[in-house]
């Protein structure tokens, strides 16, 4: 961790996560299972996510994805199993494992009567980082982010892929260990876009560890070296990238593995024609 | 499209009942209490029969004038109570206000309270029959533009008030709305004060019922009265008045649905804050020094200042002690001792506002949940941004009553009796908030609605948490009352107790619901968001 320091920008070199895997999992899910009412949401998930990794988690649309994550970063408390940051039980030592993670969610409220700026104040002093550290690393996000003009307008008036800029600038002010991020692409543009791969990559060369979810398969095949996909709430494949699809592309497994849509009906009358 | 509407506002309460059993035991307790009011209700309507149609007339007309004026101010104070279709839910849609106003309207008419009420008034105003089928048919058809009034009212009142909330001058809009509310009430408590409450009933009630009957408070209930007397020229135009009244407020309301279908919720108009009030608050006494709990008491400091179901709530705490001393103290003709207790009423107001505070959070509350195991600093950051302000308020509340009452020698006891009631409802808030959360206006969202179907949930934690106050706050008082009743030395007791028992259960709500907010920090997102 070093602090006050902007992400290296750096272009990212080799991965080197065959030779940092610990045996120590940056993240370890042992029969996550979630139920809500009748719907069993999240069944019995054991995942191991290598330390060094960047990973991406790929499933349908309620698949359990978002559940999984709540589940992952102490939003939601599990109906079993546990949950293990570096060796550390999330749910039985929160003060100890949640210093580790940086945490984006998809689709909750941000504090959005705050500027941009005090939200990433707010995450560092939340964090218990002193003035100074927070003033210097909230000064290098908003500027690597592309957020400077943006840091004194309330966030209440940002476009949703400013307020995903600046919730993931929240997650890295306390320099985690292990980040996991809910659709950090969604809605952001191409030049941010980019801005982020950089920060993202970076940080998993320096030995961090990024697990993502995303519905964008040529994403995750960009960026990610370990990919699981989740479908019906259970892991259906997980592994190193290539592994998992196979020799073909990972769109096709993906469809594979969690099956196309079934009635494929043809829409006679959407037909212009 | 009425029948779509309608189906829609009927499939969510459906699916609702289904999901959550409480909810139909709610709603069948409901049914229940009203079940129970019907022989009151039988025995009023053959009381009313039995008068003389002058005076149904003007029992009729206070009873409406009186319901109307619940109907537009009650959500206003309650939060929560107002869970109507959202017509802001059917933006996506592309459909005109005009399309489903009447199914909105229909769908506004057919709640619990609005279906009693019909009930009520139709039963009431079935005393006419004996006047004759026409005189009945004036006071139905009158009664029906009341009750179409009302619930009008109450959607126009919410509406206008939230959006006075959430414009940029929504600072200056709650001051004025207080001061105004203070001075609607001032001239009558004036009058009651000076004149007494039997000269008031005797001169000036008959006075107000006779203008009010020309009013659309009081016309549509005031019509039948015109009819037996044979003015059928006067219930024609006291009919006609009411249904103007009702379409004005139709037209309002109708402006105000095309309003929220086009216009995105609520925003900051592009308002720039140079300085970084997180990093660098604001120095005001009592602030917390912990990182973590400065930058939650610096967050909802600006809560305090801007967000619009925050200012409502700031605005609904003088309501109950002003209502009190201006209008309860002098129709009962009481002793100016019972002034003081406008600040004890003022302190448990505000305390018992904060028994939802959490839940105001929406699901913005997942920052603080990953940031740590952070509740007991969360808690005390939340709660020394309502002592701020509130302690002050309450201390200045005391001294203007002792300026009233001019008895200075009970400030030790009144001041400490006041503290402590602040304490221990804030204690006791501060644990329902936690334990007991129940989903709040979304940021953004009208800070009068509750979310489809909260309401039940809200009425459990607000009775949970007023019994717990209310079991608590006669320990504190109690030697104050003594000080005024047996002998002033109890003063300096009741403000040592009060001090005391109020920084006490402060502090021991405080640290219980930091631990339960972390113990329960895993379920909390869920139960609010």
């Amino acid at each position: 961790m070093t602090p006050s320091q902007g992400p290296r920008s750096t272009p990212p070199s080799v991965r080197r996560y065959a030779d940092q895997v610990t045996t120590v999992p940056a993240l370890a899910l042992r029969g996550l299972t979630k139920r809500f009412g009748a719907t069993l949401a999240v069944d019995g998930i054991d995942l191991d996510i290598p330390a060094g990794s960047f990973y991406g988690v790929v499933g349908p649309n309620g698949a359990g994805k978002t559940t999984t994550l709540s589940m992952a970063t102490g939003l939601l408390e599990p109906d079993a199993g546990t949950v293990a940051v570096l060796g550390t039980d999330l749910w039985a030592a929160p003060e100890a494992a949640k210093p580790l993670l940086g945490v984006l969610p998809d689709g909750l409220h941000t504090f959005d009567r705050l500027t941009g700026a005090e939200l990433i104040s707010y995450a560092g002093r939340l964090r218990g980082l002193d003035r100074d550290t927070v003033r210097a690393r909230r000064d290098d996000l908003l500027a690597a982010l592309d957020l400077e003009q943006a840091g004194q307008v309330l966030v209440m008036d940002y476009s949703a892929g400013m307020t995903k800029k600046v919730g993931l600038a929240c997650a890295l002010v306390h320099a985690p260990r292990v980040l996991v991020l809910d659709e950090p692409f969604e809605a952001v543009d191409p030049v941010s876009a980019g801005a982020i791969r950089r920060i993202l990559a970076a940080f998993v060369d320096s030995g961090g560890t990024v697990v993502m979810s995303s519905h964008v398969m040529a994403l995750v095949e960009r960026l990610c070296d370990h990919v699981a996909v989740v479908g019906a709430g259970r892991v259906l494949a997980a592994g190193t990238l290539g592994d998992v699809r196979g020799g073909g592309d990972l769109e096709e497994r993906f469809v594979e593995l969690v099956g196309d849509v079934r009635d494929q009906r043809d829409l006679t009358w959407l037909r212009q024609s | 499209m009425v029948a779509t509407v309608v189906a829609i506002r009927l499939a969510t309460m459906r699916h609702l009942l289904r999901r959550d059993w409480w909810r139909a035991v709610v709603l069948a307790l409901g049914v229940l209490w009203a079940l129970a009011m019907l022989p009151s209700l039988l025995i009023a309507r053959s009381a009313l029969a039995g008068q003389d149609a002058d005076l149904r007339a003007d029992a009729m007309v206070a009873l409406v004038a009186i319901l109307t004026l619940g109907w537009v101010t009650v959500p206003l104070v309650i939060s929560g109570l107002d869970d109507s279709l959202d017509a802001a839910r059917f933006r996506s849609l592309g459909v005109s206000a005009r399309a489903i106003m009447p199914g909105l309207l229909v769908a506004g008419l057919l709640t619990l309270p609005a279906l009693f009420v019909a009930a009520a008034l139709a039963m009431l105003g079935s005393a006419w029959a004996g006047e004759g089928g026409a005189v009945l048919a004036v006071a139905l058809v009158g009664l029906g533009l009341v009750l179409a009034s009302m619930v009008l009212g109450a959607r126009v009142s919410a509406a206008w008030a939230a959006r006075l909330l959430s414009s940029r001058r929504a600072k200056l809009a709650t001051a004025a709305a207080m001061t105004a509310g203070l001075a609607a009430i001032a001239p009558l408590a004036w009058v009651l004060f000076s004149e007494g409450l039997t000269e008031v009933v005797v001169e000036d009630i008959a006075l107000v019922l006779e203008r009010l009957a020309d009013t659309p408070l009081g016309a549509g209930a005031a019509a039948p009265g015109a009819a037996a007397a044979g003015d059928w020229l006067g219930a024609a135009w006291r009919l006609a008045l009411q249904a103007g009244w009702m379409l004005a407020l139709l037209a309002v309301w109708q402006q105000n649905v095309a309003r929220s279908l086009v216009a995105p919720v609520g925003r900051g108009g592009g308002a720039r804050r140079h300085h970084d009030r997180v990093l660098d608050p604001v120095r005001s006494v009592g602030a917390p020094r912990d990182p973590a709990a400065a930058a939650v008491h610096a967050r909802l400091a600006r809560a305090w200042t801007s967000d619009p179901r925050y200012l409502a709530s700031l605005a609904g705490v003088l309501l109950l002690p002003v209502t009190f001393f201006a209008l309860v103290m002098p129709v009962f003709d009481l002793d100016r001792r019972w002034a003081y207790l406008v600040p004890l009423m003022l302190a448990a107001t505000i305390g018992w506002g904060r028994h939802n505070d959490v839940a105001f959070d929406s699901s913005a509350l997942w920052l603080d949940i990953v940031s740590g195991r952070l509740g007991g600093a969360v808690m005390r950051g939340r709660l020394a941004a309502v002592a701020g302000w509130a302690l002050p308020l309450v201390i200045v509340a005391c001294l203007g009553t002792l300026a009233w009452t001019g008895r200075w020698h009970d400030a030790p006891g009144l001041v400490g009796a006041a503290i402590g009631v602040l304490g221990v409802s804030l204690g006791v808030a501060a644990v329902s908030a936690v334990l007991l959360p129940y989903r709040a206006p979304a940021p953004g969202a009208s800070p009068f609605g509750a979310e489809v179907g909260a309401v039940g949930a809200g009425l459990a934690a607000q009775l949970v948490s007023s019994i717990a106050a209310m079991s608590l706050v006669p320990f504190v008082v109690l030697p104050f009352v003594l000080a005024l009743t047996v002998a002033t030395a109890w003063g300096w007791v009741a403000c040592l107790a009060g001090v005391v028992a109020g920084v006490g259960a402060y502090a021991g709500g405080l640290r219980l619901a930091g631990a339960l907010y972390d113990r329960r920090s895993g379920r909390l997102l869920a139960a609010i968001a």
